[in-house]
Parts: C-alpha cells; sequence; structure tokens
C-alpha cells in the first residue's frame, strides 16, 4: 500500500462525487468530496491537497475556472478533469492552465486508480 | 432524169404535168416576171399570199401584201433580178386573210432560151421554228430569271474546274463580282482543304455541310449540293452543277435552340440545387438542435452511468475474496456502462454539426498508431494486415472525429467477421482477415477498411447508409452514419462495396488542402 493522499472530488452530481470518494477512500486516502466549484475553491484555500478529480460543467463557477483561480494561489496543486462530453476549448485553456490530464465519463477507473498511485 | 433532158419532145409534153406536180408540191414556189408580176404560183404559195393562182397572174406582191412587206419583199426581187446568184431572205409575210408566215425565201433569176428573164422563189414555213424557238427563248428567260432571283448559290462549272455560269446569289454570298469570282481558285471557296472540296463537289452527286470562304474568311455555312457528272447540260463535255444553300442562319438558330436546351438544363438544375440546399438548411436547423439536444443528453447521461460504473467497481472491491458470486452480475452492469457509453457516442458523432477542427499530422504514421491500439482490442482470431501508401504526407484533419471513423469502421469489420463477445458468427472456415490501406488517388487521400467475412446483401447495401438501420442485434444503427457524416464534415465520403460470400470494402476518401495538394 502506497502513502495516503490528500484529495479533493469535485462533481455537482452527487451520486458521482460520493461514488468516487468512497473508491478512493478504500484506499485509505483522505478525500474531500465537494459539490460546487466555489466550494473547491474555498477547500483548497483552506488546505493544500495532493490531487484533485474535477468535473467540467456545473452550474455556478465551472470546474476549469475554479482551477484556474486554485492555481493562483496553489501553482502546484495537480488537478485532473473528468467531463461527460469533449469541451474543447474549456479543457484546451485547463491544459494550458497546467492540468494534469483529463478523463472521459463514464471514467476508466483503473486509469484513476493509476494515477493516483503514481502520486503516491 | 437524163432521158427526159435529152429529149426535148419529151420535156414539152412534161410542163403541165410538171406544172401539176409543182402544185401539190407542199413548199411554196412562185415565179415572177421581169415586171415582177406573177407568172406561176404554186397551191402552197397561194396559201401563203391569201389569193387563188388565178387571181395571182398579172399582178405583184403589192397587190395583196402590206405595203411595208410588199416593199421589202420587192426590193430583194429587184437585187435577185440584177444578180447571177440566188439570194435568200428571211420574211414576214401576211396574206389577205391576214395570216402570218415566217419564211426562208430562197430567190434566184432564170433566162429562158426565148430570151425572157423571170424570178422563181421557194418559199421555206419558218413560223413552227420561229414559234419553237421563241418557247425555247422565253424558257431559257425564265429559266435564266429563275437562276438569278432564287435565294440559292448556283454554280455551273466544267469537269476542268471552269465555271460556266456563277448566279448573283452566289457571287453577293461570297462578296466578288462575276469576274472576281472567275479570276479567283473557286476551289478555295469550301473551307477545310480545297482540294478534297473540288473533290467533293466534282464527281459523285453529294450532298454536304461545310463553311464557304471569300479571301479566306468564313463568310458563310452552306448546304452543298453536288449534281454528281451532267453529260448535257449545254456544255460540251462533262458538267456538274452545284447548288449552295445560306444554313448560317439555320446554324445560328441551333445555336440559340442548343444555348436555350443547355440554359434549361441549367436552371432544372439550378432549381433541384435550391431545392437541395432548401432541404439542406432545414436539416442543417435539425441537425444544429439535435447536436445540441445530444450533447446535453449525453453530459446527463454520462454523470449518472459514471456513478453507476463507480459504484459497481466500489461494490467489486467491496464483495471481492467473500464468494459471494456476483462477479457476473457486476460484469453486466459495467458492460451495460459501455454499451451506453458507445450508443452516446455514436450519437454525438452523428449529431455533432461543428466544423472539423483540422490540423497537420502524418497521416500514415497516424493510422498505424490507431490501428495497433485497435487491434490490442480485437479478439485473437482476427488478423490485421496493413499497407500503407502515403510515406510521410502531411494531411489535415479533425484527429478525434476521424478516429472515431477508424474505430467504428474497425469495429464493425470484426463484428463482421466474428461478431461479438456473446454474439458470435458462425465461423467461415476462413482466416477473418482485416485489411487496411491507404493511398494517395485523385480524391485526394483514401483509405480502405476490407474484410473477408460473409458480404452484405444487395438489400442491406442500399439501406446501410440510413440512420438506425442496423442487422445486429446490439447495434444503434450510428455507427455507418456517424462515419460518413465525419467524412462530409472533411469534404469527403465513404464507398461501400460488397458481394455475399465475398467480404466488404469501405473506402473512405477526403480532399487535401490547396497547400498539401501542392506539396504532395
Amino acid at each position: 500500500m502506497t502513502r495516503p493522499l490528500s484529495i479533493l472530488v469535485l462533481d455537482d452530481n452527487v451520486d458521482n462525487a460520493d461514488a468516487l470518494a468512497e473508491l478512493l477512500a478504500m484506499d485509505d486516502h483522505n478525500v474531500k468530496v465537494t459539490y460546487s466549484g466555489q466550494e473547491a475553491v474555498d477547500a483548497y484555500r483552506e488546505a493544500p491537497y495532493d490531487l484533485g478529480f474535477f468535473d467540467v460543467m456545473m452550474p455556478g463557477k465551472n470546474g476549469v475556472d475554479s482551477f484556474l483561480e486554485i492555481r493562483k494561489e496553489r501553482p502546484d496543486a495537480k488537478i485532473y478533469f473528468m467531463t461527460g462530453f469533449s469541451a474543447d476549448e474549456l479543457l484546451k485553456k485547463a491544459m494550458a492552465g497546467g492540468a494534469m490530464g483529463v478523463f472521459g465519463k463514464p471514467v476508466d477507473l483503473p486509469s484513476v486508480l493509476n494515477v493516483v498511485e503514481q502520486a503516491a | 432524169m437524163t432521158t427526159y433532158r435529152k429529149s426535148p419532145a419529151t420535156r414539152i409534153d412534161s410542163i403541165d404535168a410538171l406544172l401539176q406536180i409543182l402544185d401539190v408540191l407542199p413548199t411554196s414556189l412562185f415565179i415572177k416576171d421581169e415586171n415582177l408580176n406573177f407568172v406561176f404560183s404554186n397551191e402552197a404559195h397561194c396559201r401563203i399570199i391569201g389569193s387563188p393562182a388565178q387571181q395571182l397572174l398579172g399582178l405583184s406582191d403589192a397587190d395583196f401584201y402590206p405595203a411595208e412587206q410588199a416593199k421589202e419583199f420587192m426590193a430583194g426581187d429587184r437585187l435577185v433580178l440584177g444578180s447571177d446568184e440566188p439570194h435568200e431572205f428571211l420574211e414576214l409575210a401576211t396574206s389577205t386573210d391576214g395570216n402570218t408566215v415566217y419564211s426562208l425565201t430562197r430567190k434566184a433569176r432564170i433566162a429562158t432560151p426565148d430570151g425572157k428573164t423571170y424570178l422563181v422563189g421557194t418559199n421555206t414555213d419558218l413560223t413552227d421554228m420561229k414559234r419553237k424557238e421563241a418557247e425555247l427563248e422565253a424558257k431559257e428567260a425564265r429559266y435564266r430569271a429563275l437562276a438569278e432571283t432564287v435565294p440559292v448559290g448556283i454554280w455551273h462549272l466544267r469537269e476542268n474546274g471552269e465555271t460556266v455560269y456563277v448566279n448573283p446569289f452566289l457571287l453577293n454570298l461570297l462578296g466578288l463580282t462575276e469576274v472576281e469570282f472567275a479570276a479567283s481558285d473557286p476551289s478555295r471557296i469550301l473551307a477545310g482543304c480545297p482540294a478534297e472540296g473540288m473533290a467533293k463537289l466534282i464527281g459523285d452527286a453529294s450532298r454536304f455541310e461545310t463553311d464557304l470562304l471569300s479571301a479566306g474568311k468564313v463568310v458563310a455555312h452552306a448546304m452543298v449540293v453536288s449534281s454528281g457528272w451532267l453529260e448535257n447540260a449545254g456544255v460540251s463535255g462533262r458538267s456538274v452543277m452545284v447548288t449552295f444553300v445560306d444554313v448560317t442562319r439555320i446554324a445560328d438558330l441551333q445555336t440559340v435552340n442548343d444555348q436555350v436546351t443547355r440554359l434549361n438544363a441549367e436552371l432544372s438544375e439550378n432549381i433541384q440545387k435550391l431545392k437541395d440546399t432548401q432541404e439542406q438548411m432545414v436539416r442543417s436547423g435539425r441537425m444544429a438542435q439535435l447536436g445540441q439536444l445530444t450533447a446535453t443528453v449525453a453530459h446527463e447521461l454520462r454523470n449518472p452511468l459514471a456513478a453507476v460504473r463507480t459504484s459497481a467497481f466500489v461494490l467489486d472491491r467491496k464483495v471481492r475474496d467473500k464468494g459471494l458470486g456476483v462477479e457476473q452480475q457486476l460484469l453486466r452492469i459495467d458492460n451495460g456502462v459501455v454499451r451506453c457509453d458507445n450508443i452516446i457516442s455514436q450519437l454525438l458523432d452523428f449529431a455533432r454539426t461543428r466544423p472539423a477542427q483540422c490540423k497537420s499530422y502524418e497521416f500514415d504514421a497516424w493510422i498505424a498508431k490507431i490501428i495497433e491500439e485497435e487491434a490490442a482490442k480485437l479478439p485473437e482470431s482476427v488478423h490485421i494486415e496493413c499497407t500503407l501508401g502515403l510515406g510521410a504526407l502531411q494531411v489535415s484533419f479533425d484527429v478525434d472525429r476521424l478516429s472515431r471513423c477508424i474505430i467504428n469502421l474497425v469495429s464493425n469489420a470484426s463484428e463482421a467477421l466474428v461478431g461479438k463477445e456473446g454474439n458470435p458468427v458462425e465461423p467461415s472456415g476462413v482466416q477473418p482477415v482485416i485489411r487496411i490501406g491507404t493511398m494517395r488517388t485523385a480524391r485526394g487521400v483514401e483509405f480502405t477498411i476490407a474484410d473477408n467475412g460473409p458480404g452484405i446483401s444487395e438489400a442491406n447495401l442500399r439501406r446501410i447508409r440510413e440512420p438506425l438501420f442496423t442487422t445486429k442485434t446490439y447495434g444503434t444503427g450510428l455507427g455507418l452514419p456517424a462515419v460518413e457524416k465525419i467524412l462530409e464534415q472533411h469534404n469527403g465520403g465513404l464507398d461501400v462495396s460488397s458481394r455475399l460470400g465475398e467480404g466488404a470494402c469501405f473506402t473512405a476518401w477526403f480532399p487535401l488542402t490547396q497547400v498539401q495538394e501542392e506539396a504532395a
């Protein structure tokens, strides 16, 4: 078992966010679940996270804008995006802003676990 | 005859008989004395003058003919009497009952042994001949007038090419005078090779269309009709009559007609285009709506799908090694998620209306990588053979969309060959092979994906491009329409060829951009 990481999950879809958080928690990682962009920005302001898994499209502040805001205060923040369809422009912006990668929904979970393991 | 001349007795005896014979001669005969008074007139002459012989004797022409005629005849008589030679006169003689006779009159002076001088005359009636001649002249004049006025060119020429006659219409057409026409080489009036033109004119009867030239310039387009050899056309030797009908205007009409026909065709084509465009606009309007709807639905569906998948994954990990026997059920959940996701992807491909986002890549290297990835996912029994023929050619295309095309076509081919997990195809006994090729053609870039599977029936081939048409229990019927749509977004298309039992070949093509075209 690798070292436990602090991971933030952001998804406005509660089931999605909770299911992913539960999976990550099974490997003893400390997982914080947020359901809006602002919540995630606030969480990062309070503390850094080793990894973040962000949904892109959501009401209010979207995942990419939240990420860019977070990167201003925490330039090292390592964040992966998960998206239901290719929001090309937003994702380009995210990658240019230093995002780690993009997973298509429904996310291929072994791949997610793989990147977590790499980071640990 | 000789006997008569040698016997004076016979001669005297036969005078009356002779006179009787002269009387019944068809030729008019008269004898005048030195004073130009008649001493003899046969019946034929009596008919010309209009009086019986008894009334003539001792009288002169002046007593019977109109004064002018009588004066002319008697002047001739005097000339003959003063001459040793016989004379001929062409005379018009009007009888007392008003008949006019045109005659050739021959007159001669004779001297009898008793020292008297007489004038003997005969008349040959030329009236009929003269009438026929006049008729001929009239006929000739009519034909001449016809030839001079018909709106048809007429050229009568001898075997050696010498002009017998050329009518004013032809001269007008050529802008030449008769003298100029005769002086110029007449063979040059036909367009094309003059020698052949002449050969066409002279000889066999023929009919052809040609341009008429004057001083090397086309002056008219004519229908030329050659009579062929004429043996008896008023000239010695053989000759040819050629007529020229100016069909320039008819040719113009034909041109106008052609133009109208072409314009009509263009018009109907344009109307069709307009209709197509309208339909296209309605369709693309609908497609834009569908695209938006699909994108929203895809997003909305993929989130719960993600939750299902993640939950099943978590569940799997929680119950693993606990001997609950739910692995199969969990696998089915995940298979269901994959299938739903594929349907969503195909819907997105099909409904996407945004223009392709093209970038330049080395096509062969790119496709080789995709095929390598896809080959790994295919059942082991399926072999893949690649023949890539583009070399290092840089091609501009939308990577995401074109890779969806290739993935779609390759998985279609594989499914045709061996089916899918849970829906296998009856093995045919032949090694299943997918042949993939790329090549440069006149259309631009082409890639083919061919299989040696069961092939597609003619009926299915006709419907294969219809959205939602599928022969598979697990198909959406959107795969191929999506492929076609993506190629259309690249200004290309998809060709499908197949026969039952002979596999199927899908050829995708799209044009190179102009820059690549020049570089290629």
